[in-house]
């Protein structure tokens, strides 16, 4: 990027460059401004620097004009905010504190919006540092949301893209101050420079009340605080918590995928992979690979998530599944082909398949194919829960997802197969799918409590406020109902009821991961009391 | 239907709508904002009376920006200033006349509308006199429309009924002016924030409502580092506002107790003889009964009173004794009260017998509320004559008889009923018809109540205003569309006496017609027009006539041109600041001490209502929301309001964060209000914001009102909270 600010500093023609952005229309006025302090750097970048934010707390007085002036700017829908305001409050009437954040991009040294990304949509800008996102790369994941600990990308739905503050790159280039920067009564945002090297080896001066720690990103901006420290300042938002998207489509894809995968194996391991049964997860699969799709803000551009394999789980979670569907696409394909009866298509059959029908090498090959499907499944499932494993969403962040896929795919795949398959295949291992199908169920129920319990009982702030969430009327109800069907899983199995099994199996499964999408509480910056009017 | 398959499928991402250009003037930003042409103008919030720059493109206003070279605001605006524009083309906005037919608001033509109004009034004035007429203008019409109104209104329509919202406002002020100085005008200028060494601000949250004004105590700060002493800011609140917590020493009061501490500090200052005796010898009268009387407020006694420690009562009364230039500014805290208009004088009491007024960075200073409420107060009409000049002083009305070239008996001799006055009057039957202009009461005045019974009762009811429906316009017999700001031309005042002009930047919506236009219109009708608006076509017309009118006067208009103002970013009438020569327009020439007695405040909290109930404001609204609840970004950062609640009451009650509750006084109940618990109240108070017409605060506010400027007391009044149960149907 061309710094023409940089360039006429050095030119020493920047005088009145930076406060007066409305060049031409009206004179620089003689008597001010007084405070002339550049509030935009004027030298040039040198190699291991990058630009960032200042925020002086001591000088905010919370007026909101950066927020007004980020969405003019930006041309932002109300409920978009590049830039937010929050309060934080502490200490005992008249000793009370009440001081302001406002925050845009941290621009961070590690930023996990930039890591997370299956399309490459952010890039860290070589020159300046800044986080920029690309609209026309960016499928509309909204990965980048789950990852950052700041809650700073958001999803604008009616473009179907994620957004972010990008430090007005554009108003940089041209040598202005950013919107935020130059809307400021009080001069409290600034733009300057930081080594990278330093601020890595100490980024104290990033934390404040009020804001995730900044160690897991290496937030950049600095922040001022008051000198008087003795207050605990404290967020004021917290009781506010709200209800996170359902990502419904999520919920279905997740949850049928692993019913495919789970069913998969457990027919696999008892030899029942019968070609009814594996077309039956074919289009399991395909209707859940399907429905993902539509997660995304452009479906249309779904192929581009293959793009970042080397770095993004989503990536390789979309890779996974990918290979696994083609890989159960054949297997599928072969296990039909191997039981075809001559009468079918005569001279394709007797040209291209019976030579091989009966060839031991080919059951063998056929058997082969199955496990390397089954495992793909399996490391799809694993590259799933690796998603949801962000430090930005704490109560997605335990041990508790990935168990929770494994076991869910588990419980399905234990209760599926026995009602597609052969009665004289599910007669010879229905006692052993039975205890299997008791043990899944009972894991289920124990991890997805165990889950509930260690966050109602956490130390973090999110877990509790999860647990909260879930413990409102309507998800706690939920809540009950999946471990309910849980354990009628295996009643069911137990006496018969195949079918009824599966649907409770689906139904707990379904129920679960809708409380886990919806109660989840993201790190995130203090807002206000009325946080922003989200309700 | 394919672009809707477009955008479902992520092909659209409506990038067009999310473009950006260069601006040749702003630089990079959304291509929307682009402008064609820039056009100058002052804000039409709050008096700061910011300069702007407002973006014009295909007949809308695309945007706003703080104009970097005018000497109020330097470039910067708060939030409501940058997103003024869009009230202009706001869905809420009144766009054709409505008269009320068979108990239903009907569109008809203005003729029509016009006519019914004269035809109603004339018959109403007919029957129970011209005083029947009572009307309520306000500070958000420039001055020039003001005047038109003042002379239509009084010569006209010949009532004396007429007051302005600014009674809600700013009458204390005025009243306070007048008793000590002779004649309204603020003393100082926001130029005085820089200088000054120590700035008390009493009641005065500048931090939310004139959010502007801080970047001087910040521009003072860095001045004062290289100064010793340094600035020290010192703010009289009971709630730990915003701008108390800016403060280096905060006062946290007890509510009305403002007066106590103003003549305790005065106390001080004589007992430690840190009083200017020259100044008090040759430029003020009552010294002798002022210190007498203040003698009684000993350090301990206003400390009881107050609730803060003697020392430090002390400390601040030695700071403000001790320092070069010392400024005291004030807002809605201590105007609000029915004592507000000696409140006033209380403090100007400090400044007169410190020699703190008419000198760099000394002077008591009223931070005014609307956008024009000084202009209003100019222009007169209502507790004055045009030009301060006053009712009762036949010289006065003979030469304005003179330049009016009407005959003098036509000129009233005594001010008609004050706002709450004319408000008793419909209740009880002597107002039977009421203009409202630019006014929200149903929100804005206290006890809703009697505000709807007088509302109701009224034979017509007229609300001319910028937007339709407000909770006001609701009960209208005839509704006339008007312009607002950003659509007419004419000059504001600001809070330190700066005239700016607010230009034009689109045109009206609908059939929505300036305010002069429409009193205009309302003159030819009345056939007045000749005699009283001989050949006006333009507000430039009222402000030449205007200019004749204030020439000598304190408030003289004759210096400058519309043009002058213009291009100087506002001129201050008066100077940067009044009284320089220690001479002051009270006769005597002497400014007057007045000896104030202090006294508690009329509602005091018992057994049944324990509580006191403070009311205010929230940097992102604008008074009763008619505007910036239309302004979408504004309206979702605060969409609804809330009451503060110290943790030990919220204990004591059982009460948690975000609980609903309902808050009770002797006269109403607002309902479901959501409450926060915060340590920015004292335990036993409770404070809520004002603006919001759907848990209207003043529903329980009490109304009583200052004997002198008729101002309502709205910061205390005794309630009670409840948690609100929601009733079954």
């Amino acid at each position: 990027m061309s710094l023409p600010l940089q360039d006429r500093a050095q030119d020493g023609s920047s005088d009145g460059l930076v406060r007066l952005t409305l060049a031409g229309l009206v004179d620089t006025p003689s008597a001010i401004p007084d405070a002339t302090k550049k509030l935009i750097p004027e030298r040039q970048l040198n190699p291991g620097e990058q630009y960032r934010f200042h925020f002086d707390m001591n000088k905010c007085i919370g007026c909101r004009s950066c927020e007004i002036a980020c969405n003019e700017q930006n041309g932002n829908p109300t409920e978009i905010r590049w830039r937010r305001i929050g309060e934080i409050e502490g200490g005992t009437y008249p000793d009370t504190s009440r001081h302001y954040l406002s925050m845009g991009c941290n621009h961070c040294l590690d930023a996990e919006c930039v890591k997370g990304c299956p399309v490459e949509a952010y890039t860290k800008d070589p020159v300046t540092g800044i986080v920029l996102h690309s609209a026309d790369a960016c499928i509309g994941c909204q990965y980048c949301v789950w990852n950052c600990p700041y809650s700073v990308p958001q999803f604008n739905v009616e473009r179907g893209v994620v957004g972010k503050c990008d430090m007005c790159h554009g108003r940089l280039a041209e040598g202005l101050e950013p919107a935020c920067v130059n809307a400021c009564p009080e001069a409290a945002i600034e733009i300057e420079i930081v080594d990278m090297l330093e601020w890595r080896s100490d980024y104290a001066l990033a934390e404040s009340p009020g804001m995730p720690a900044a160690g897991h990103t290496i937030s950049t901006t600095r922040i001022t605080l008051p000198p008087r420290t003795s207050t605990k300042l404290e967020r004021v938002d917290t009781g506010r918590i709200q209800l996170e998207h359902a990502h419904w489509s999520l919920v279905f894809m997740t949850t049928l995928i692993q019913a495919a995968a789970g069913s998969l194996c457990i027919a696999l391991i008892f030899r029942a992979a019968e070609p009814t049964l594996l077309l039956a997860l074919f289009v399991l699969t395909a209707l859940a690979l399907n429905i993902s799709v539509f997660h995304l803000g452009r479906p249309a551009y779904a192929w581009r998530a293959l793009k970042m394999w080397r770095r993004s789980w989503l990536s390789r979670e979309v890779l996974f599944f990918a290979f696994f569907f083609s890989s159960l696409t054949l297997l599928t394909a072969c296990s039909y082909a191997v039981v075809l009866p001559p009468s079918w298509l005569i001279r394709l059959h007797a040209t291209a398949i019976e030579p091989f029908q009966n060839l031991s090498s080919t059951v063998l090959a056929i058997e082969a194919l199955g496990v390397i499907t089954a495992v793909l499944g399996i490391c799809g499932i694993v590259a799933s829960a690796f998603i949801y494993l962000v430090p930005a969403r704490p109560s997605w962040n335990m041990l508790h997802t990935p168990v929770d896929f494994l076991l869910s795919a588990a419980l399905i795949g234990t209760v599926v197969p026995s009602l597609i398959i052969s009665k004289d295949h599910a007669a010879a291992s229905g006692e052993i799918i039975f205890r299997l199908c008791l043990l899944a169920a009972s894991l289920w129920i124990v991890n997805q409590s165990v889950r509930f319990i260690r966050l109602l009982r956490s130390g973090i702030f999110e877990h509790r406020a999860s647990a909260a969430l879930l413990n409102l009327p309507r998800q706690r109800s939920a809540l009950i109902a999946s471990f309910l069907l849980a354990a009628a899983v295996p009643l069911f199995d137990w006496g018969g009821g195949t079918a009824f099994a599966c649907a409770a199996a689906f139904g707990a499964v379904l129920l679960a991961r809708y409380l886990f999408f919806v109660s989840v509480v993201p790190l995130n910056m203090a807002l206000t009391f009325t946080r922003g009017g989200a309700h | 239907m394919w672009t809707r398959i477009k955008r479902a499928l992520g092909i659209d991402t409506r990038q067009d709508k999310y473009t950006f250009a260069h601006d040749p003037v702003a630089g990079h930003v959304a291509s929307a904002r682009v402008a064609e042409k820039w056009i100058k103008t002052t804000c039409g919030y709050c008096s700061v009376g910011c300069g702007m720059l407002v973006g014009v493109k295909d007949g809308k206003a695309v945007t706003v920006r703080g104009n970097p070279a005018h000497p109020v605001n330097l470039g910067k605006l708060c939030p409501k200033g940058l997103s003024e524009h869009h009230i202009l083309d706001a869905p809420g906005r009144a766009q054709q006349p409505l008269l009320r037919k068979n108990g239903v608001l009907q569109p008809v033509s203005w003729d029509e509308a016009l006519e019914a109004m004269i035809e109603n009034v004339g018959q109403i004035q007919m029957k129970y006199g011209r005083d029947a007429l009572g009307v309520i203008g306000t500070g958000q019409l420039v001055t020039e429309e003001f005047y038109t109104l003042g002379k239509l209104v009084q010569l006209g329509f010949r009532t004396r009924n007429f007051d302005g919202n600014t009674t809600l406002c700013m009458a204390s002020a005025v009243s306070g002016y007048k008793l000590s100085f002779g004649s309204d005008g603020p003393p100082g200028s926001y130029v005085d924030m820089e200088t000054a060494d120590v700035i008390l601000l009493i009641g005065a949250n500048i931090a939310d409502n004139h959010p502007i004004l801080c970047q001087r105590l910040e521009r003072n700060r860095q001045r004062g580092s290289e100064r010793s002493p340094a600035t020290t800011v010192i703010v009289a609140d009971p709630r730990v506002t915003k701008t108390a917590m800016m403060a280096d020493i905060h006062l946290p009061v007890k509510p009305r107790s403002d007066i106590a501490l103003l003549n305790g500090i005065a106390h001080v200052l004589i007992q430690e003889n840190l009083i200017d005796r020259a100044y008090i010898h040759d430029h003020t009268t009552g010294f002798e009964s002022f210190s007498q009387h203040v003698a009684e407020f000993t350090p301990r006694r206003v400390a009881a009173i107050t609730g803060l420690a003697e020392e430090t009562i002390l400390r601040v009364a030695r700071l403000y004794g001790n320092a070069k230039a010392a400024f005291i500014g004030w807002t809605m805290g201590v105007n609000h009260s029915t004592q507000g208009a000696v409140t006033v004088a209380a403090i100007n009491n400090l400044a007169l017998i410190t020699g703190n007024i008419g000198r760099t960075g000394a002077a008591p200073f009223s931070i005014t509320g609307q956008c024009n409420a000084m202009g209003t107060r100019e222009a007169g009409f209502t507790s004055s004559l045009p030009g301060y000049r006053k009712f009762d002083s036949p010289a006065d009305r003979a030469e304005l008889a003179k330049i009016w070239n009407v005959d003098v008996t036509t000129i009233p001799t005594a001010r008609g009923l004050a706002y709450p006055d004319i408000v008793e009057g419909a209740v009880s039957g002597k107002i039977k018809a009421l203009w409202f202009i630019a006014t929200n009461p149903a929100v804005s005045f206290p006890n809703y109540k009697v505000l709807e019974q007088a509302l109701t009762s009224v034979d017509f009811l007229v609300v001319q205003d910028g937007f339709h429906p407000t909770p006001t316009s609701d009960f209208a017999h005839l509704v006339l569309p008007a312009a607002i700001w950003g659509e007419k031309e004419g000059t504001y005042t600001n809070s330190e006496r700066r005239v700016s002009k607010a230009n034009p930047l689109v045109a009206p919506p609908g059939e929505a017609r300036t305010d002069f236009n429409i009193f205009l219109a309302l003159a030819a009708k009345l056939g007045v027009s000749q005699e009283l608006f001989p050949g006006w076509t333009s507000t430039h017309d009222a402000f030449r006539e205007w200019q004749r009118v204030s020439a000598g006067r304190l408030c003289d208009y004759s210096q400058f041109t519309w043009q002058q103002i213009e291009d100087n970013g506002g001129m201050q009438w008066g100077g940067e600041r009044l009284y320089a020569d220690g001479v002051f327009p009270t006769g005597s020439g002497r400014a007057v001490l007045h000896s104030v007695p202090w006294l508690p405040f009329v509602e005091q909290p018992d057994d049944e209502y324990n509580l006191i109930l403070n009311t205010g404001r929230t940097v992102e609204h604008w008074h009763t929301r008619t505007k910036t609840s239309q302004v979408e970004m504004l309206e979702s950062m605060v969409p609804m309001a809330w009451l503060e609640m110290n943790p030990a009451d919220a204990a004591t009650m059982q009460l948690n964060p975000h609980d609903r509750v309902s808050i009770i006084s002797r006269r109403s109940t607002v309902r479901n209000v959501e409450l926060r618990i915060t340590g920015i109240v004292a335990p036993g108070q409770v404070f809520m914001p004002f603006h919001f017409s759907e848990t209207n605060s003043n529903l329980v506010t009490l109304g009583a009102f200052d004997p002198i400027s008729r101002e309502p007391n709205f910061k205390q009044c005794a309630v009670r909270v409840e948690r609100f149960i929601k009733p079954l149907i």
